[in-house]
């Protein structure tokens, strides 16, 4: 059985239950615009081995309690861009669900992390008719977004690799380079959406 | 290329403002000290140069002002033949250079050649304004976070925080900055707009105000 329990439907269920928000934003962008609203849109959850090793490594029970309440990352869903305004449009679409409550909010585009990663992260108690792993019903479940650009993603992707290649020669130097290029895309990606709004308005 | 020309005695001034505007330069005369100090706040000059002996407020008075506020333009300083300590004075309050009159137009010109083609040396390497600082080796735009400009925006962005709380028209920027290149000053709304868009994006508290086609003036946010 796996770390999630009884719970693993459920969380499915909520899982594609925002998935298909977020789908049916991107057709009701696509109609009233003729624009995408995003790129592409991936979301996943955590398989039962990586979050296990994330319990162990935390040192925490190995419980669904621990996997559901204490970790919110069960269920994670990544949101990729073309333009840096659509990641705050769809930040505004998510406030708009009656039925969730944003928990946390980290704004990484306006508030870069010193090593130059961008990206918008929300984490989201969605409360749902379903019974949750503490006995409530209705239960909350809850969602990590990943929010950003092709351009963040591209980076996040490179320096990820980076972080778990070990013996890299130059390591020092590569980190710097990668600070550079990570404030060179934040300004294409800024040029980029000047351009549209020029061409727009 | 603009040159502010500060001297009180009027035929003085008259003569030169001829000579210089032939040489093709553009000259604001003004007759006194407080005039220089409102005109160096509101226009960018290449070149000023400031009279020592002039009613209301002294040469040195108005360029030791102007230095306060930042303003790095080179100055030539018209000295008294027999006052050695107004040469002094002048050079410790900012002076590039100075000139002991009477003088010969021919050097009054070369001193004003020298002094603009070596301009760019007098730009500081960082450059402030409010929460942001242009570092402008590394053409970097940083506040509460960091974005690379890319060639002319970090030219652009170096102008304005060179000048800042200045108004300048599309025309100016575009024959300060662009030197006149073949784009048209229809691209100094473009870049106008890159720099907005990337102030904002490093929460900047400074702002870049004015309507395409108009006048444009980097001030703290209101």
């Amino acid at each position: 059985m796996s770390i999630y329990g009884e719970y693993e439907a459920i969380l499915q269920k909520v899982m594609e239950d925002i998935e298909g928000r977020l789908l049916a934003y991107q057709e009701k962008v696509q109609s009233e615009t003729g624009e995408n609203a995003y790129e592409h849109l991936l979301a996943r959850i955590k398989t039962d081995e990586s979050m296990r090793e994330k319990c162990v490594r935390k040192g925490l029970p190995e419980t669904a309690e621990t996997a559901l309440v204490t970790m919110t990352d069960a269920i994670g869903i990544r949101v990729v861009c073309s333009f840096v305004d659509d990641v705050f449009n769809i930040v505004e679409y998510i406030r708009t669900f009656k039925d969730c409550e944003i928990i946390e909010e980290k704004d990484y585009i306006r508030h870069a992390k010193p090593n130059g990663y961008r990206s918008y992260h929300i984490i989201l108690a969605v409360h749902t008719e379903e019974s949750d792993v503490l006995g409530n019903t209705p239960g909350t479940y809850y969602v990590e977004l990943q929010i950003r650009t092709i351009a963040m993603d591209t980076w996040a992707a490179l320096e990820h690799r980076m972080k778990y290649k070990k013996d890299i020669p130059n390591q020092e130097l590569l980190v710097g380079e990668l600070k550079r290029v990570a404030d060179e895309l934040a300004s294409c990606d800024l040029s980029m959406q000047t351009i549209r709004e020029l061409i727009n308005s | 290329m603009n040159i502010l020309l500060a001297e009180d005695e009027k035929d003085l001034s008259r003569a030169l403002v001829a000579v210089l505007e032939h040489k093709g330069y553009k000259v604001t005369p003004v007759y006194d000290g407080e005039a220089a100090v409102e005109e160096a706040k509101s226009g960018a000059f290449d070149c000023m140069v400031l009279d020592i002996m002039m009613p209301k407020m002294d040469g040195i008075t108005a360029l030791t002002i102007m230095r306060e506020s930042g303003d790095t333009t080179p100055v030539l300083m018209l000295t008294a033949k027999s006052e050695m300590n107004d040469k002094v004075a002048g050079l410790d309050a900012g002076a590039d250079d100075y000139l002991t009159k009477p003088f010969v137009m021919v050097e009054l010109l070369a001193r004003i050649r020298s002094l603009t083609r070596r301009s760019g040396e007098y730009t500081p390497k960082k450059l402030s304004f409010g929460s942001v600082t242009l570092d402008i080796s590394g053409q970097e735009l940083i506040s509460e976070n960091s974005v690379r400009l890319a060639g002319m925006e970090a030219n652009l962005m170096e102008f304005l925080m060179m000048n800042p709380n200045k108004s300048f028209t599309t025309e100016e920027i575009f024959s300060r900055v662009w030197k006149d290149a073949e784009e048209g000053p229809d691209v100094v709304w473009i870049y106008i707009s890159y720099l907005r868009n990337k102030l904002r994006s490093i929460v900047a508290d400074v702002e870049i105000n004015g309507e395409k086609g108009g006048s444009f003036i980097l001030e703290p946010m209101k």
